[in-house]
């Protein structure tokens, strides 16, 4: 199930944010991140992908730097910057309370959105 | 201004250069292409997308599952549109058809470009491989004869002309004496025959041959038989005739039933029994024959005053002869020598102080060996010229590149920082000229096959008709394919290194639109210098040529200055014996003087200026001592009738013309010109006097009753040679021309005339009607043609310098355009300006022209020898030449000029983003 362009395009942003914020990741690391661990929800299709992490990186909320892969190939690597940091932390304070309405209302299951 | 952008295409290729497959790399180009993103800005995020693309490849994802998830339904649903390329396992192969793929891209994006260098290359080639053609066809063509290294054609020398052919007679000594040396010898002479077809009459060449001719040559038939020993026997007992294989087609549609029936020939039928085979095309290139029949015919198909078979002066046969085994050309030359000194023993009249036999191995000769001295350096000449046209084209198309190669130096920048290697990046540049080279060499082919075909097929002013095989052979396919591809590389390959030089990645971060560096500016200077010079060398050589044509038209050859038809023909001898013939030839003649228009008609047996029949005899004066070394004054000679010199317009400058009243029975009389007057009576009245002449009986003496003014004789350029007149009725002449002079339209005469022979006797054998213009625009020719073909070479040398020029202006003012604007609002003289943008450009118009002139000074004296009055260092070419060139260029370096004032001052604002 692939979710909306429009939803996407909110929850977009602090996905990617959430998971630099564990690691430094190149483009296509991102890519397989975001297809297993939300199992396929949040893959979203790359030609939105990378104008993202363009838009993030000229808002100065993730840095890129071009480094060697484990694989020897050059890659760049995304990370978070501070700016990046309290970004998440606010739009982590958004989402949950936006969350916590639509719990409210019955449209999905708090328990979930806890873990 | 420029923009100087990677597109799209140029993306895709850096991807494919990485070894992404098609869908994706074309996806990539399209993706990064798209508008919004800075150049270094483009160049990263193409390196993410190769990236993300490697990592999804390598994680065994297909191309097609790497799209979908991509995002981009239509991308890749586009992707194997426009080129579809099979994928192949060779690397190599490979990478060369995506560089091909690529190159055309390229190409068809910029159309204006494509189509100039396409062109200029098709010209140049296709010149370059006419001229081969042409060489090839006269002088490269593979010898048909079997064992060809044991063949020697013999010639007979006498002082001064060490070449000359031989009389029957003496080709039968000459085998009798020779057979423990030659296993075969073998003669063959060229005649004209009247061939009628459909009831009218057509002229058709022949070959008569001896019967050891096929044997010794080792030919074999198309069908049917050749001519061999059985058809060497009786004088005119053997009527067969072989069919040359083109004639065979022509004429008969290639029919095999055509053996055993025949054809009509001088009025008596010939059996065709068979056909050679087309390697086989005569004796002499270039002159392609009809039929081939036995010598023993020559009487009946080539009427001549005399027996050919008995007569030691009628030399018109070329010999050849095959060496026994182990015999040395030097044996065989001595065996020969042996034969010539008893012939001057058994022949002294015939055979004379140092005539002997030159033995010439056949593989050495061409056409003739003293024609030959003059056909390689004219070959010679005419590769030279199209060779430096071709470089100019080259050099016009490099600088080009070099102009270009400054609009993609981001481009280069970008590969190279990318990794690709520069040996890399100039093979992809070098695969994009090439295919132009290619490109350009097929449109070559194309135009070397139009001009093979309209210079088979035009209607030169010749006595005999040439034909050459100019068609393309594989030698001239392969020697087209290699120029193309020389080409492509030669103008390739200069600014492909030039312009994937790695210092040039500093550009990437100079984003302002400087010059193109030091060096590369140097070249395309130095290569417009070169164009320069090249076609200023052409246009001395043109020049020159035309400077000598017009020598050779102010030429007055003393003869036929006014309208005149010419009807060259023979009254067949078995029908007109001498009295009759005389009749006729005066009857023919009345009734051409009824045609309309006709003022005066005269007739001649040996027309000046009809470069294949030369006689002279040696005159002799009683009390006056021949040139020391010598036993008389040579003159050439004529028969003529009382019409002749009114019709011609030779002046009678003392004494009388021949009068009705010379007849044969009548005192022998003699006209000389005033040459031999000169000479022989100089100071003193020449009429009246008495001379005697080496013809039979060589006693005799005649009496000079007219003196006639000096007429050019055998060439347009001689010095007054000396000439004897005989009066028709009193020589013999079968063979002649009728020249009528006329107030109306020699063009509508000649064709009159053939009709009025033909409806007095169906039977007279014409040879060709045609006008006095025509007649002596032979004597133009060879320099008419050289003149128009180095012309046209010349003038497509300038034009392509020209644009060369325009386009070096045009960029370098083009650099300077915001700089000018600036000094135009500052109050700058537009005019000073415009000098000031042109003197870069016409200086170095200056160099080249200086550099040209010293090479075509030089040059000019290597071609004197083929000029007509006009010295090798004419001064009038060599003034006016470098005057049309620079002013030429001076337009070609004021438009760009001027452009760029006009549009400097709103660009000034503009140019600077």
């Amino acid at each position: 199930m692939r979710i909306e362009r429009e939803l996407m395009r909110g929850a977009g942003p602090v996905t990617v944010l959430r998971l630099l914020k564990q690691r430094e990741m190149y483009g296509y690391e991102l890519v397989q991140a975001l297809s297993q661990r939300t199992d396929g929800v949040l893959a979203m299709g790359q030609s939105t992908l990378y104008p993202l992490l363009y838009s993030l990186e000229a808002k100065g909320l993730v840095t890129g730097a071009v480094r060697a892969a484990p694989s020897g190939r050059k890659r760049k690597y995304y990370a978070l910057t501070a700016k990046g940091r309290i970004r998440l932390k606010a739009e982590q304070a958004q989402w949950k309370r936006l969350l916590g309405a639509m719990a409210s209302l019955g449209l999905i299951e708090p328990s979930r959105s806890e873990r | 201004m420029m923009e100087s952008r990677l597109d799209a295409l140029e993306l895709e290729h850096i991807a494919l250069r990485r070894g992404l497959p098609d869908s994706i790399a074309q996806a990539i180009g399209r993706m990064v292409a798209r508008p919004g993103l800075s150049e270094s800005r483009r160049v990263e995020v193409l390196e993410e997308m190769i990236a993300h693309f490697e990592d999804g490849l390598a994680a065994g994802r297909s191309a097609e599952q790497l799209l979908a998830e991509f995002g981009e339904a239509d991308l890749a649903a586009s992707t194997a549109a426009p080129f579809p390329l099979p994928r192949l396992g060779d690397r190599f192969v490979s990478r060369f058809l995506r560089d091909l793929r690529y190159a055309a891209r390229r190409l068809v994006a910029s159309p204006g470009f494509t189509l100039i260098a396409i062109l200029s290359l098709a010209l140049g080639i296709g010149a370059t491989t006419t001229v081969f053609g042409l060489i090839n066809a006269i002088i490269l063509r593979r010898s048909p004869i079997r064992d060809v290294r044991d063949v020697v054609n013999v010639y007979e020398s006498t002082t001064g002309f060490p070449f000359n052919a031989f009389s029957y007679p003496d080709y039968k000594d000459f085998e009798r004496g020779t057979s423990q040396v030659f296993s075969q010898v073998a003669a063959t002479r060229y005649t004209f025959a009247q061939s009628m077809k459909d009831g009218l009459p057509a002229r058709a060449v022949g070959e008569l041959v001896t019967g050891s001719y096929f044997p010794l040559l080792g030919i074999r038939p198309e069908i049917g038989r050749l001519l061999g020993p059985e058809d060497d026997i009786s004088p005119g007992g053997h009527p067969v005739v072989v069919l040359d294989n083109r004639y065979w087609k022509r004429a008969f549609g290639g029919a095999r039933s055509v053996v055993g029936t025949s054809i009509d020939l001088n009025g008596r039928a010939y059996t065709i029994v068979g056909v050679v085979t087309p390697e086989y095309e005569g004796n002499i290139r270039g002159l392609v024959p009809d039929f081939y029949a036995p010598i023993m015919m020559v009487n009946q198909l080539n009427p001549g005053n005399s027996d050919d078979l008995q007569s030691r002066g009628n030399h018109g046969l070329f010999v050849k002869a095959r060496l026994r085994p182990g015999v040395t050309l030097a044996t065989a030359t001595g065996a020969a020598g042996g034969v010539s000194a008893q012939l001057k023993q058994t022949l002294p009249d015939n055979w004379r102080g140092a005539d002997t036999f030159t033995l010439v191995p056949t593989r050495q000769v061409i056409l003739h060996p003293e024609l030959d001295g003059v056909l390689y350096p004219a070959a010679g000449l005419l590769f030279t010229v199209v060779g430096l046209v071709l470089l100019v084209v080259c050099a016009n198309l490099a600088s080009f590149l070099l102009a270009r190669a400054v609009d993609r130096r981001k481009e280069i920048a970008v590969r190279l920082a990318l990794g690709a290697t520069r040996g890399r990046l100039v093979s992809q540049l070098l695969t994009e000229t090439l295919l132009l080279g290619v490109i350009g060499g097929a449109g070559g082919l194309g135009f070397a096959a139009i001009l093979g075909k309209t210079l088979t097929s035009a209607n030169l002013p010749l006595p005999l008709p040439i034909t050459l095989e100019l068609g393309l052979d594989l030698r001239a396919l392969v020697f087209a394919t290699v120029v193309s591809v020389a080409a492509g590389i030669l103008f390739g390959l200069l600014p492909a290194l030039r312009a994937s030089n790695p210092h040039l990645a500093t550009t990437l971060r100079d984003e302002s639109a400087g010059g193109g560096g030091r060096g590369r500016l140097a070249l395309r200077h130095g290569l417009v210098m070169a164009q320069v010079a090249v076609s200023l060398v052409l246009l001395v050589a043109a020049g020159l040529f035309l400077r000598s044509l017009g020598s050779i038209g102010a030429v007055d050859p003393g003869f036929g200055r006014d309208p005149s038809g010419l009807l060259q023909l023979t009254f067949p001898p078995a029908k007109y014996p001498k009295a009759q013939r005389l009749l006729a030839q005066r009857a023919l003649s009345a009734r051409i003087r009824e045609l309309p228009g006709v003022v005066s008609v005269g007739i001649i047996d040996n027309l000046p200026l009809n470069l294949l029949n030369e006689s002279d005899v040696e005159v002799n004066a009683p009390g006056v001592l021949p040139p020391a070394g010598s036993t008389g004054f040579t003159a050439d000679v004529a028969v003529v009738d009382t019409g002749y010199f009114g019709a011609a317009g030779i002046r009678i400058l003392r004494g009388r013309d021949f009068l009705a009243t010379d007849a044969d029975s009548a005192p022998r009389v003699i006209i000389i010109n005033e040459a031999l007057a000169n000479k022989l009576w100089p100071g003193q009245e020449a009429v009246g006097k008495q001379l005697t002449t080496s013809n039979k009986p060589k006693d005799r003496a005649y009496e000079v009753v007219g003196v006639v003014a000096t007429t050019k004789i055998r060439s347009i350029g001689e010095d007054p040679r000396t000439g004897v007149y005989f009066p028709l009725a009193q020589a013999n002449a079968l063979g002649v021309w009728y020249l009528a002079r006329t107030t109306g339209d020699a063009e509508a005469l000649a064709p009159a005339m053939l009709r009025t022979a033909q409806a007095m006797d169906p039977e007279i054998i014409i040879v060709e009607a045609r006008t006095m213009a025509r007649h002596l625009e032979v004597i133009r020719l060879p320099m008419r043609l050289a003149a128009l073909v180095i012309g046209a070479l010349a003038a497509l040398a300038v034009a392509l310098s020209g644009i060369g020029l325009y386009g070096t202006v045009r960029y370098a003012v083009a650099q300077r355009t915001r700089e000018v604007g600036i000094r135009l609002a500052l109050g700058a003289d537009t005019r000073a300006m415009v000098r000031l943008l042109m003197g870069g450009g016409l200086r170095l118009v200056v160099w080249g022209s200086a550099v040209g002139l010293v090479i075509a000074l030089i040059l000019a004296r290597l071609v004197s020898r083929l000029l007509f009055g006009v010295p090798a260092l004419d001064p009038v070419t060599f003034v006016a030449v470098p005057l049309l060139l620079v002013t030429v260029a001076g337009v070609a370096a004021w438009l760009p000029a001027r452009r760029v004032i006009r549009v400097a001052p709103t660009e000034a604002l503009r140019s600077e983003v």
